[in-house]
């Protein structure tokens, strides 16, 4: 056997190189808005708080003196109840969908794509890589959040007029007032989204089929809220994402009751950490 | 073993030239499948390095591992000197590669695929994407379909934009898997040609294939793959040599050449076309010298060449001696 162990007689020098942030973060927005699927989720958000409105011009007002009414009888009669009744609503499922969807496109689906590679030896580092993945699922999140409520409140005001503003505790607030309690709630809606989104990254680097994302979050989601509905497994509870989903009601009181947004503020913070670790951990030994 | 002919026969040149990509002693493990065993590869800096081996060789995952984006089991790699994976963040920049076909998104047309593609190029400034496109598009012939949608690109069309995709920045190696597959003959001539161009700049270029008349036209180094190994590597042209080291002499008398050959000990037979002389043991000029000394005319000698097929078949097959199989470069064809 010949051996045939060249010296290296000159050292390569290669300039270093490295694309600035801001330039990836850019080109996966534009990625991510241009996805079809994304747009067609987006599409059906803006759309629904629209034909709860509709709906609900046609509803009678709930009935006089009830504390605690349903957040649509209330929706009825004032604006501000339907861009946070339609979050509630939506959060319980398409939300999710949509930020699951995001999520298993944005590594798993690129992986079975084979475009994650061209990243990967453009070369984009896999700790960059998930940070532009983790910063596109948030903006998915952001954006389905906002369009939820820009057309709940838009849809609101239509059909209630500015001076029908009054809370679930009988006060009646300012328009900006109001307005800033929407955004609250659109703001709080996307943590819990981010949640899961986090959740939907750590799978999603686990696998090649974004599908498999989707069904395991969405399936983690209805199991939760299922479960929810046992007290026997009130331990379990604290543990659940969903179990702060109900809390968004009390932005509608007056004063706020801050106790439970808080807490799911806390809650969402937990999977956050835990799912981008997950999610980090996976992407640096995941082979390309 | 690894047979290896870089430096064997190589005349002694004043430097070493620099090694684009080397891996000592490279593995890689799969559960419990070893896909690549023991690589020691050296790709010189300038040289188009044709990587060849069947199906399974390990010629993509090792191409995987020297690019850093699997990480080896055991073993290591060096890209333009640097440690792979440790480092690619230098090295990668000033490589272009085609991994395993080409990767795009569906919904977007061939530019904007390209212009995702160009946004992580570091060595691309924020002003020379849409230029960096447009000259890669035009440099594999899409510059009309580029604003199709990737979804409606024939097979070879996808490949091309891949291709382009490996020629959008600067580069200064060029890695290439399988770029032929499902290009008529007209691109494989392109592909060709554009390996010639990168060559001609001072390009490295390691493309895989298993298109051996490809591999022998295009390509001034090989390296062979078995089953996970090695089995040669070197100069196109003296691995094709020194796997037949005979000499074809035309001669009106042969059957005097033979004798004169045989009583000095040069093992020699007569050939419809001549005296095929083994040059195992003996230098061509000494074969010459015998013949002349026994008053043989030589009209013409000259060293045999076989194929780059016959050394594949014979390098890669399990059993050899069947020489009936279906030539290597023919298998794409037929399972197509």
């Amino acid at each position: 056997m010949t051996t045939t162990t060249a010296p290296i007689s000159v050292e390569w020098r290669l300039p270093r190189a490295r694309v600035a942030l801001p330039r990836l973060l850019l080109a996966e927005l534009r990625w991510v808005f241009r996805r079809p699927r994304t747009l067609v989720v987006l599409g059906l958000l803006a759309v629904i708080p629209v034909i709860i409105g509709i709906a609900l011009s046609f509803a009678d007002g709930g009935p006089a003196g009830d504390p605690n009414p349903p957040v649509f009888v209330t929706a009825a009669s004032s604006a501000l109840a339907l861009p946070i009744g339609a979050l509630t609503v939506l959060l319980s499922l398409l939300l999710p969908l949509t930020v699951a969807n995001a999520g298993g496109d944005a590594i798993a689906g690129e992986q079975a794509n084979g475009t994650l590679r061209g990243w990967l030896l453009a070369p984009v580092s896999r700790g960059r890589l998930l940070l532009v993945k983790a910063f596109g699922v948030a903006a998915v999140a952001l954006v389905a959040a906002s369009l939820v409520a820009t057309t709940g409140i838009l849809t609101g005001l239509v059909s209630n007029g500015t001076d029908g503003l009054f809370t679930l505790s009988g006060t009646t607030l300012p328009l900006l007032d109001a307005l800033g309690r929407v955004a609250i709630a659109a703001g709080w809606v996307t943590v819990q989204l981010w949640a899961l989104g986090a959740v939907a990254l750590a799978i999603s680097a686990s696998t090649e089929h974004p599908m498999l994302v989707l069904a395991t979050v969405l399936g983690g989601v209805i199991v939760s809220q299922v479960l929810l509905l046992f007290p026997a497994l009130d331990w379990l509870h604290p543990f659940l994402l969903p179990a702060s989903w109900d809390a968004l009601i009390n932005l509608m009181r007056d004063p706020i009751w801050w106790d439970a947004l808080g807490e799911g503020i806390l809650r969402a913070a937990c999977y956050l950490v835990i799912g981008l670790s997950l999610a980090y951990a996976r992407v640096l030994t995941s082979d390309g | 073993m690894t047979t290896s002919l870089t430096a064997g026969a190589a005349a002694p040149v004043a430097a070493a030239p620099r090694l684009a990509a080397r891996t000592r002693g490279l593995r890689k493990v799969y559960r419990s499948a070893v896909a690549v065993d023991g690589v020691d590869m050296d790709v010189p800096e300038g040289a188009v390095v044709g990587m060849l081996g069947p199906n399974g060789s390990g010629k993509t995952t090792t191409i995987r591992m020297l690019l850093g984006l699997v990480r080896p089991t055991e073993g290591e790699a060096e890209l333009l000197g640097q440690p792979m994976p440790a480092a690619s963040e230098t090295s990668l920049p000033h490589v272009g590669a085609l991994v395993e076909g080409p990767g795009f998104h569906p919904f977007l047309s061939g530019r904007d695929n390209l212009l995702r593609l160009a946004a992580a190029e570091p060595l691309l400034g924020r002003r020379q994407l849409d230029g960096a496109v447009s000259d890669a598009l035009e440099r594999v012939g899409l510059t009309d379909a580029g604003h199709r949608a990737y979804r409606g690109y024939s097979l070879g069309m996808k490949q091309r934009l891949g291709l382009a995709g490996a020629l959008l920045a600067p580069r200064r190696f060029v890695v290439l898997d399988e770029p032929t597959n499902g290009l008529d003959p007209a691109g494989t001539r392109e592909v060709r040609r554009v390996i010639a161009d990168l060559h001609a700049d001072g390009v490295t270029v390691l493309v895989s294939s298993h298109l051996l008349a490809e591999v022998e036209a295009t390509c001034t180094h090989v390296v062979v793959l078995n089953q996970g190994t090695v089995v040669a590597q070197g100069e196109l042209d003296e691995l094709l040599e020194s796997n037949n080291p005979s000499l074809l002499v035309s001669t009106p008398n042969g059957a005097r050449a033979v004798d004169a050959l045989r009583d000095n000990r040069i093992p020699a037979r007569l050939a419809p076309d001549g005296v095929r002389v083994d040059l195992s043991a003996n230098t061509a000029s000494s074969v010459i010298e015998t013949l002349v000394r026994a008053d043989v005319a030589v009209e013409e000698a000259r060293r045999e060449r076989t194929g780059l097929e016959d050394l594949f078949a014979r390098l890669t097959q399990a059993a050899p001696g069947e020489p009936e199989d279906v030539p290597l470069h023919r298998v794409p064809e037929l399972m197509s």
